[in-house]
Formats: C-alpha cells, sequence, structure tokens
C-alpha cells in the first residue's frame, strides 16, 4: 500500500505569510524525494481558485491518489481541500494538512528553525496519508415522531410547532393536568396578561390535535437507540407500559419551586400568614385576597430572592421573581386600593421589554422598596396587640443603614426555582448531564442552548435554567426547528470517524463501556464483546487509548497513522549525528 | 548554538490545538522547538505514543488537552489525566527524567499560554541534553516488556 | 433596636409639597452633583431615603434640609424625575410644622384654606383694632404729630409687644430644633465650650447666608440678600426709627434713604420672585405650594402700602394715608404673625442655627465612635 501511493505534496507560501520566514522551495525540495511522492509544487496560494485547480488537475493528470497541503492551520481550509478531493473524483479524507502558518511561520523568526520544522510537519505529514482510508458518509432514517417529556408551556409549544407542521407528536405528562407551572398562575408580567388565557389556547388545540398523543400520568422509564432511531418505553401510574419509536425527545420538565420552610427567620410556616408566590397566585385567581382569619391585608410585604442567590442554599438567581413581585404589587394594589406595599428586595433586576417600565410604574403605586443584604434574610415576628398590624418584619435596610421594622398583615416570599428532584432519574434515562444545581447540561450556553451533547435530545424551558415565559417559548420553537430540520432531511449523517470495535480482538473486559461519555457503546451479552454505536461515536478517542486488547480502531486516528507522523516529525533529527 | 531539543506535542483539536493557532494569529512568537501532532482529544493519547515518541528521538513529549471540566467530549481530559499519573511513574521507573514529560491544559483563548509553555518546556529540557535510551532498551523499537525493570520507590507525588 | 416604619409618611409629606418620591430609585445622582454634599452629609438622597421608608423621627432629626438651598442640579439630573430639589424643600416646610409646638403650623401647612382664613380673621381684626384705636387716640386727618391718629409712639409699644412674642414663639420652637437635632442624640457629646466657641456661625450665616452663595448659581444668593437686608433695614426703621419715619411731611434722607432704598430692595425682589414663579424660570421657582404665594403677596401688599402710605402723607393726602396705614397694619400683623414662628419666615432663625449646629456636631462627631443607629446615624467626618 505504502509504496503504491502516489501523492501529490503542496506547499502554500501564503503570500509572503509563510514564505517570508519559511522556504518553501527548500521544503519542497526535500520532501519531493521521499517515498510515495509524485509531485511537490510550492504555490502562492494554494486555497485561491487556482491553487485548487492546480491540485485537482495533477490528481487527474498525475493519478495522484492523495494530497497533502502545508499551509495555515487545518481548522482553517481542511474543508475547502477536502472539497477539492472531491471535486477530482478522490474521497475527502485522502487529504491530511500540515499546519506551517499558525504554528510556524507566524510564530517564528529564526528562518533555518521554521524551515526545518516545517519540513519535518510536512513529512510527518506525507508518512500518515499513506494510511488513510476512504471514509464514507453513514446515513441511518429518521422517524417524524418525537416524544415531549413535560406538558408544560415548553411542551406543549413544542408539541403545537410541531403538530402544525404535519408531524407526529407523543406528549408524555407526569401529573394528571396539562399546563404545569403556568397553570398555577393568574397574571403574567410586564404586562398582566392572564396566563389561564395563554394557557387554554394551547392545551385545547393540543387535546383536540389528531397529531398530538397526550398521555397523562405517564412517565418515560427508558430510551434505547439513537437518534433517528429512538425506543422510548412509556409506563402510567397503573402500571401499564408500552414502547414507541421516536426519532427524537424533546425534555421540558420544568421546575420545582424553593421550599420557604428551609429558611426559619422568615417565619413561613411558623406564621400563617407568611405565604409563598404561588400561594398568593391562587388567592389572586380566586379574587380574594385576606389573611388566614379572613381580614383584608392593609399592608402587604414582598421579599425577594427566598432560596436564590444565597451560598447556604442557591447561588443563581431565579431571574422571574422580581418581575413577578412588582407584578404583585399592581394586582394588590387593585384588589385592596388602601393597601400599602413593601418589596423588600436585594437587586432589581427587571429586565427586558416593558422590565424598566414595570418598575418605575410599581414605584408610583407608592411601593416602599426596600434594599437587603442578600446573605442577610429579614426576621418576622408576630406583632404586639395594640399594634396596628398582624406582623413586623424586621430588615437591615442597606440604603440607609438603618435597621426598620415593617408592618405587615401578609409576607409573600418569592421562592426560587429549582430543579426538579425527579431530574436526575430523567436525566440518567434520556441519557443528559445535570450541572451542579441539577440543571441539564446544554450543548454550549451561547451557542446551542437547546441541543445537548447527545444527538437527538433537546431540552427547552427552566428544565435547563430558570427562565420566564418568552424565553422559554423560544427555546420550546428553538427545539422544534431543530427537530424539523431532523425531519426535513428524512436522515441523519454518522460521523465517518467512529470508533470500530474489532470483535476478534475484543476480550470483553467492558473497560470501553464505561468510559464512553456518551454511552455510544454497548455490550452483547450473547457474543460477549463490545461494540460501538456508530450513530452515537463522536470519534473522541478515549476508548481507542483505552482498550488494553488494542481492539478498538479510530478511524481516521489509528495508532498506526498516529505513529507515522510521531516518526515522520522526528525523521530528520534521528539522521543527525547526536 | 547550544543543543535544540526536539519536542512531540499532541494537542487535542478542540481547546489546545485551536490555542496554539491563536498563539499563530496574535504572532506570539515562541521556540521552534515543538512538533504538533493533532488528535481530536487528549483521551486519544495512547501511553505507547508517549514511549514511541521518546525511542524515536524526541527529546520531550507534551500532552495538551482542555482544562478539567471543559472537555468537548465531556470527560477525556480526565481519563488523560489518570493515564498521566500512572505513565510518569513508568517514565521514572524507566530512568526518564520527569520534566521530559508534561501534561498540561490550554484553552482556546489563552494563545500566550500556550507560547510560554512551549518555552518554558524547551528551556527545561536544554540543559538535560538529547535524550538516550537507557542500557535496558535493546532497540529503541521494541515496546515489548522490559524483564528486570521494577518501579523505584521514590516516585514523586505531583 | 429597631426602628419602626411609617408607610403613611410619604402621604403626609405630599401635603406638604413632596412630588414624585416614590419614583426615587437611590441611584445617587443627585448626592453627587449636590455641591454640598460630601463626606459629613450625604444628601438628598439620605433623607429622601428616610422619607421613602417612613423613618419619622429620623427625618424630624435631621439637620440635611436645612444645609441644602436649592439650586435644583439634583432635579436636573435625577433620571427619574423624582424632584429631590422641591422634596427637600417640603421637608423643610415639614420641619418647620414639626419644630413648632402649637401645631398652628402644621394646619397651615395641610390646609392653605385654614391659612387664608386665619390670614383674613387676624387682618379683619387688626384692621377693626386699628381703626377702634386710632379714633380712641386721634384724628383720621392727622397723620404725624399731636392728634395722630395713630401715635408713633403707641404703634412703636404695639410693634415691640408684638415683636416680643414672636420672639417667644420662635426661640421655643428653635429650642425644639435644637432638641431634636442635637439636644437628645445620644451618639455624641457636646461640651459649653464647644456652644460657646462655634457660637459666631449663627450671626455671620444671618447676615451673609454665605454657604447659599457657594452654591453653583450665585443669583439666588444675591437677590434673597437684597431682599433680606431691605427687610431688616425697614425693621430697624420700624422698631428704633418709628416716630422720624412717621414724621413729616418733609423727607429725611438720613432716615428715608434708606427707607427707599429699602422699599426698593423688598418691592424689587418681591416681583422678581413673584414673576419667577409664575414663569418657572429657575429650578427653585419651578414648584410653588400655597405657602409660598401667601407670603410673597403678603410682602408686596405690606411693602406697595408702606410706600403708599408714605407718598400719601407725602402729598398732603393724611385721611388716605391714615387709611393705608391701616391696611398696610392689615397686612403687617397676620404676615409676621404667622409667618414668623409658623411658616416660611422661621426659617430666618432655624436656618442660622442649622449651620450652628451642622458645625457642633461635625467637631463633636470627631471624638466618638459613629455607629450608633439609636438616632440619626452620626456623619462620618472626612
Amino acid at each position: 500500500m505504502k509504496d503504491k501511493c502516489r501523492i501529490g505534496v503542496y506547499i502554500c507560501n501564503c503570500g509572503t505569510n509563510i514564505a517570508r520566514v519559511v522556504d518553501c522551495e527548500q521544503v519542497c525540495q526535500e520532501v519531493g524525494t521521499l517515498p510515495g511522492v509524485a509531485v511537490a509544487r510550492a504555490y502562492k496560494y494554494m486555497c485561491s481558485n487556482p491553487g485548487q485547480e492546480m491540485i485537482i488537475h495533477d490528481i487527474k493528470e498525475q493519478m495522484l491518489d492523495r494530497v497533502v497541503v502545508a499551509a495555515c492551520s487545518p481548522r482553517m481550509h481542511e474543508p475547502t481541500f477536502r472539497k477539492a478531493l472531491e471535486a477530482s473524483g478522490l474521497n475527502p479524507f485522502m487529504l491530511e494538512m500540515a499546519n506551517i502558518r499558525e504554528q510556524c511561520s507566524w510564530v517564528h523568526d529564526d528562518p533555518q528553525s521554521a524551515t526545518r520544522k516545517a519540513i519535518d510537519l510536512t513529512h510527518a505529514a506525507i508518512r500518515r496519508v499513506q494510511l488513510h482510508e476512504p471514509l464514507e458518509k453513514q446515513e441511518a432514517p429518521y422517524t417524524p415522531t418525537t416524544l415531549v417529556l413535560g406538558g408544560g408551556i415548553a411542551g406543549l409549544t413544542v408539541a403545537m410547532e410541531l403538530a402544525e407542521a404535519g408531524q407526529q407528536v407523543i406528549l408524555v405528562e407526569r401529573e394528571d393536568r396539562l399546563g404545569g407551572n403556568v397553570g398555577r398562575v393568574d397574571l403574567t408580567a410586564p404586562y398582566l396578561d392572564s396566563a389561564r388565557d395563554i394557557l387554554t389556547e394551547k392545551i385545547v388545540r393540543a387535546e383536540a390535535s389528531p397529531r398530538v398523543e397526550v398521555l397523562l400520568n405517564t412517565r418515560l422509564t427508558e430510551l434505547k437507540g439513537f437518534v433517528g432511531n429512538f425506543t422510548a418505553t412509556v409506563e402510567d401510574d397503573t402500571g401499564l407500559a408500552g414502547d414507541r419509536a421516536v426519532g427524537g425527545v424533546v425534555v421540558c420538565t420544568g421546575y420545582r419551586p424553593f421550599d420557604a420552610g428551609r429558611i426559619g427567620s422568615l417565619g413561613y410556616g411558623r406564621l400563617p400568614d407568611v405565604i409563598t408566590s404561588f400561594e398568593l397566585e391562587q388567592q389572586l385567581r380566586t379574587g380574594k385576597l385576606k389573611t388566614r382569619d379572613g381580614k383584608t391585608p392593609r399592608y402587604v410585604s414582598i421579599v425577594h430572592c427566598v432560596g436564590s442567590r444565597n451560598a447556604r442554599y442557591h447561588t443563581y438567581c431565579s431571574r422571574v421573581c422580581c418581575m413577578t413581585a412588582l407584578k404583585y404589587g399592581h394586582e394588590i394594589k387593585s384588589a385592596i386600593p388602601e393597601a400599602m406595599i413593601t418589596d423588600v428586595y436585594v437587586d432589581m433586576l427587571s429586565f427586558g421589554k416593558g422590565g424598566e417600565d414595570l418598575y418605575r410604574r410599581t414605584s408610583e403605586l407608592k411601593t416602599m422598596f426596600l434594599m437587603y443584604e442578600k446573605e442577610d434574610y429579614p426576621k418576622v415576628r408576630s406583632a404586639e396587640p395594640e399594634d396596628d398590624c398582624g406582623m413586623l418584619l424586621q430588615v437591615r435596610e442597606k440604603l440607609s443603614g438603618v435597621t426598620i421594622d415593617v408592618p405587615a398583615d401578609m409576607i409573600v416570599l418569592m421562592v426560587g426555582m429549582e430543579a426538579r428532584h425527579d431530574g436526575d432519574e430523567v436525566a440518567r434515562v434520556v441519557g443528559i448531564s445535570q450541572d451542579a444545581e441539577g440543571w441539564f447540561i446544554e450543548s454550549h450556553p451561547k451557542l446551542a442552548p437547546v441541543s445537548t451533547p447527545t444527538d437527538g435530545v433537546f431540552i427547552a424551558g427552566a428544565c435547563q435554567s430558570p427562565k420566564d415565559i418568552p424565553d422559554t417559548v423560544a427555546q420550546a420553537r428553538a427545539a422544534s426547528a431543530m427537530i424539523l430540520a431532523y425531519i426535513a432531511q428524512g436522515k441523519v449523517e454518522v460521523d465517518a470517524r467512529f470508533a470500530e470495535v474489532d470483535e476478534d480482538r475484543c476480550s470483553g473486559c467492558r473497560m470501553c463501556n464505561e468510559l464512553c461519555p456518551y454511552t455510544a457503546i454497548i455490550y452483547d451479552d450473547e457474543t460477549g464483546r463490545s461494540a460501538v454505536q456508530s450513530a452515537l461515536c463522536k470519534a473522541c478517542g478515549t476508548c481507542v487509548a483505552a482498550c488494553p486488547s488494542g481492539a478498538i480502531k479510530a478511524r481516521h486516528f489509528t495508532d498506526e497513522q498516529i505513529i507515522e507522523q510521531i516518526e515522520g516529525v522526528l525523521a530528520w533529527g534521528s539522521n543527525q549525528p547526536s | 548554538m547550544g543543543f535544540e531539543p526536539t519536542i512531540v506535542g499532541f494537542l487535542c483539536n478542540w481547546c489546545s490545538y485551536t490555542g496554539a493557532d491563536l498563539a499563530g494569529t496574535a504572532r506570539i512568537k515562541h521556540r521552534p522547538n515543538l512538533r504538533v501532532i493533532r488528535v481530536m482529544c487528549s483521551g486519544r493519547v495512547d501511553p505507547t505514543f508517549v514511549v514511541k515518541a521518546f525511542a524515536s528521538g524526541a527529546d520531550g513529549v507534551l500532552i495538551c488537552g482542555c482544562h478539567p471540566g471543559d472537555c468537548h467530549y465531556l470527560e477525556g481530559n480526565y481519563k488523560t489525566l489518570r493515564r498521566f499519573e500512572l505513565l510518569k511513574r513508568l517514565m521514572l521507573a524507566y530512568g526518564i527524567d520527569e520534566r521530559r514529560l508534561r501534561l498540561d491544559w490550554v484553552s482556546a483563548s489563552e494563545g500566550e499560554r500556550f507560547a510560554r509553555l512551549v518555552d518554558e518546556m524547551t528551556e527545561k529540557i536544554q540543559p538535560l541534553g538529547p535524550f538516550e535510551l537507557g542500557p535496558a532498551f535493546q532497540n529503541g523499537t521494541d515496546l515489548g516488556l522490559v524483564e528486570g525493570i521494577t518501579p523505584t520507590p521514590e516516585v514523586s507525588h505531583g | 433596636m429597631a426602628i419602626r416604619a411609617n408607610p403613611h409618611l410619604i402621604d403626609e409629606l405630599e401635603l406638604y409639597g413632596a412630588q414624585d418620591v416614590v419614583k426615587c430609585y437611590h441611584c445617587g445622582n443627585c448626592s453627587a452633583t449636590c455641591p454640598f454634599s460630601g463626606d459629613s452629609y450625604v444628601f438628598p438622597r439620605k433623607s429622601m431615603r428616610y422619607l421613602q421608608l417612613g423613618l419619622e423621627s429620623c427625618l424630624r432629626d435631621t439637620l440635611e434640609p436645612w444645609l441644602c438651598y436649592y439650586c435644583g442640579e439634583c432635579s436636573d439630573e435625577c433620571p427619574r424625575g423624582a424632584e429631590p430639589g422641591e422634596t427637600m424643600m417640603s421637608m423643610r416646610r415639614w420641619l418647620t410644622a414639626r419644630y413648632d409646638f402649637t401645631g398652628i403650623s402644621a394646619l397651615f401647612y395641610r390646609s392653605p384654606k385654614a391659612e387664608l382664613l386665619a390670614i383674613v380673621l387676624l387682618a379683619l381684626l387688626t384692621g377693626l383694632g386699628f381703626v377702634l384705636f386710632g379714633l380712641s387716640q386721634g384724628d383720621l386727618a392727622v397723620y404725624s404729630g399731636d392728634g395722630a391718629f395713630l401715635p408713633a409712639e403707641k404703634v412703636h409699644l404695639f410693634d415691640w409687644t408684638m415683636a416680643g412674642v414672636l420672639v417667644l414663639l420662635l426661640g421655643i420652637n428653635c429650642i425644639r430644633m435644637w432638641w431634636f437635632t442635637i439636644g437628645s442624640d445620644r451618639s455624641i457629646r457636646v461640651t459649653p465650650l464647644l456652644y460657646l466657641k462655634q457660637l459666631f456661625q449663627v450671626p455671620l450665616h444671618f447676615m451673609t447666608q454665605k454657604r447659599y452663595r457657594d452654591c453653583d448659581r450665585q443669583r439666588p444668593w444675591a437677590i434673597h440678600l437684597v431682599l433680606m437686608l431691605s427687610y431688616l433695614t425697614m425693621l430697624i426703621l420700624i422698631m428704633f426709627f418709628l416716630h422720624r419715619v412717621q414724621h413729616g411731611p418733609g423727607i429725611d434722607w438720613w432716615v428715608h434713604g434708606f427707607g427707599y432704598a429699602a422699599a426698593l430692595g423688598l418691592i424689587g425682589t418681591t416681583i422678581y420672585a413673584l414673576r419667577g414663579r409664575l414663569k418657572q424660570s429657575e429650578p427653585h421657582y419651578k414648584h410653588s405650594h400655597e405657602t409660598d404665594w401667601i407670603f410673597l403677596v403678603l410682602l408686596l401688599l405690606v411693602s406697595v402700602t408702606g410706600v403708599a402710605q408714605h407718598a400719601l402723607h407725602r402729598g398732603g393726602f393724611e385721611v388716605a394715608a391714615n387709611l393705608v396705614y391701616v391696611v398696610h397694619m392689615m397686612g403687617v400683623v397676620p404676615m409676621l404673625l404667622l409667618e414668623v414662628p409658623f411658616s416660611k419666615w422661621s426659617h430666618m432663625a432655624y436656618r442660622p442655627l442649622a449651620m450652628y449646629f451642622s458645625a457642633i456636631h461635625e467637631r463633636a462627631s470627631l471624638n466618638v465612635p459613629a455607629d450608633d443607629q439609636s438616632k440619626t446615624p452620626a456623619p462620618q467626618v472626612a
């Protein structure tokens, strides 16, 4: 194989970027004499059209079967040259690049050592490319049915987006009703629209749609397979289970509220009129705002950051509570016009469209804003019988430096968002990870917030991190779009560079099974051998390096190829007298 | 002109190779002694590569990966770290100076750091002179089990 | 020890002219831009905070509103339009009402109708009283000398009695001010020596209002100085030289000269202020409480009638002069009786005292750790 190679070697000058320091002609001459090299040229700009034409022409005329380009970083132009090879009829993987710009001419001043280095790197590439094998793109079909886990606003949005695009959806909801946490809310900030209106429409449409199968009181207990070809096992409360074939999964399991009882000084559980935000929502929805003994509260205090932004509970901000608290200011004032409202906050995070206006409008309601230090929760106690209020909230007020007692008949605690207690179960079943706080981890926090490292499994909404309804809906629609992209292709491309287990060499030790971060390696009990599911394999090579039998081969990064590179870079040096 | 060591570097595609490219884009000059071999993940680096490098004439070997917690493939660099601990002891057992082998983390944005790393390693190896196989080795490419060698008791805990 | 918050305090201050207090979100731009705010006293933000929190006792005991001279920079800088300048002004009004032990001040500030009613009643009473008195004393056709309708010596006596009453009332209020701001402050100890050493501050600031001059714009200080000196001149003339003022019809330039200058000053500055408030031409004229108008109108009325009666007497229209004299007194008595102890004029005592007390407070705090929160937190001195 080695001897029969006909390699085309191209040294790029990159104008003066490379040629200024590296003597490209010398490189050309030295590598041109290596075995296997059919043609060696130096040219101004290999990536330009004439440059690529040169390669294509040589491939055809000189019957080259593999190409080395010594130029810029492969991260720059590997795709360019691969396309050139394809255009000439060669398999795109019969290419190797040597980085003699970013990692050579641009960082070294001495022409002699830079040229020496360029020669070594090109030599290594030439030796490596002789072991390259043509790799074909792998494809698998994509099942157009999608499993949506969670029937809250995120799940409903995904389901309807997909259904309206003509696709089948299985909506799995653990509880006995759709709507999730938004279903417990009365009005939404900042414009005070009805949550019920937003939700009811979605629920009605989901339930009516022939393409959405709603499974209440149901959980996902197992997910096998890979993107486009999952088998999901769902089980309901009666124990009835069934398998479904789905192409993708969108996890929309949401959050749970922080347990305010964990903070003793706030009095939750101890004093009957200290309630959580959700409990207030309940009252607001009935339209009656009363203390536990039926009186109309004259003083209402709202405490922010309960369980959030605190080293003892959760360090993160739960994002929605500040604006919700401001919303309460308006709702309470319209229910009880003579009420005096105190907003006990740490920082006012009232962001986005309408946020600042909401803050300003709430202060115009004569809301008293008190700032406290986030590690220093206020202390709530019952007032004396002669006081004109039910409770007193003592807070060390930061902006004035004075410790004050605020009268309160009702205290609302803005409890933060927490990851659900069954988060680890869900993560394990679908094959995604959780961060230190229990939120599901996305592929990239900025550039890929709804995908996960597990292809075909997406996350949307608060289960990824605390967020409000607009962001949840945006993420839900993003996840739907990504699924629709898969469905539109009808098939999934599997990375050609996956790892392969040689069955004859595999001893069944299963060391690789645990190592794979993508759980791409399965063990066949019958044969006693491990095998890589190529569609899931990301080609990191960890299992390859670990296999004690050397049974796993990494396509395009084989041991032999790498060893050729090692020998290539050291070839000149080892020939020198020591 | 003093002795110029040749150092073979295994750089992971996502973090350290990109970091090295960044040093280039920023024109951060450094010593020309490193020869880079790109792998997708530092977890791909088989310990035999390291041994092979030394046996083929490398004076030093550098393995670079993403910072712990940032591995593009989630956990590969942890595997590298584990292997490296054992590899280091093996190298010491063979009498290879530990300054010749190094594992470090370079992120995609750490061009400057990469450049300094190369300089530092080159400077550390220079006074040691060229790598020579100990008398226990018969043949540089024979990676089979060498008999009669047991790990020395003093193994540094890094 | 925690201080009880009174959420209704803002409502109360609104009666005194506070505007948009709720809009303040404590960015601190106002304090940063204020030429007087510094290490010792941070305002207006601190006072705004006390007000928002409803910390009545803290607000009552603070000197800060008196250290402000309403240059209006803070209101200009406020990004939310919270009008800190006017809020400080309302706090001065509120403090005036709090210092007053009778409760009359509070009544007048909260209810302009009550104040107007009081003015009218008092004016009528004064008018009636003076007419009756005049008839008992002499002839309506005689202005000065023997048989004068309102003989100078008797009026002089009346003036001094009234002055005594006013000094007493204002004096008691000043003692209350002292008690609230310094006397009851447990966080500092003030020695009699310190009181003595700083005593010069009172006449100094009374006469020059020099701190007002330190504002960025100097015109308000200049106008005010002219107004004040005019009034002081007039006061001295009336209190000590009434018979020579009233004497006539000749013009005694040594006396009347000052009188003319003072009258010019009074009328000129009063009209300037009235115009300013009508046109809202300067920051401190943008907002006007009823008490602001009442004061200016009374002052103008008194000045004009004063000039008129002098002119009439000089012109030989004795009856008219006497009648205008009565009208003049109908303006003077309510004006003095209401404004000095109970309303805007009290600032002539409170402001110099505030400078005096703040100087004492600063020096006294140097010797004592400043973190006692039971009272107004003591200022940090640079």
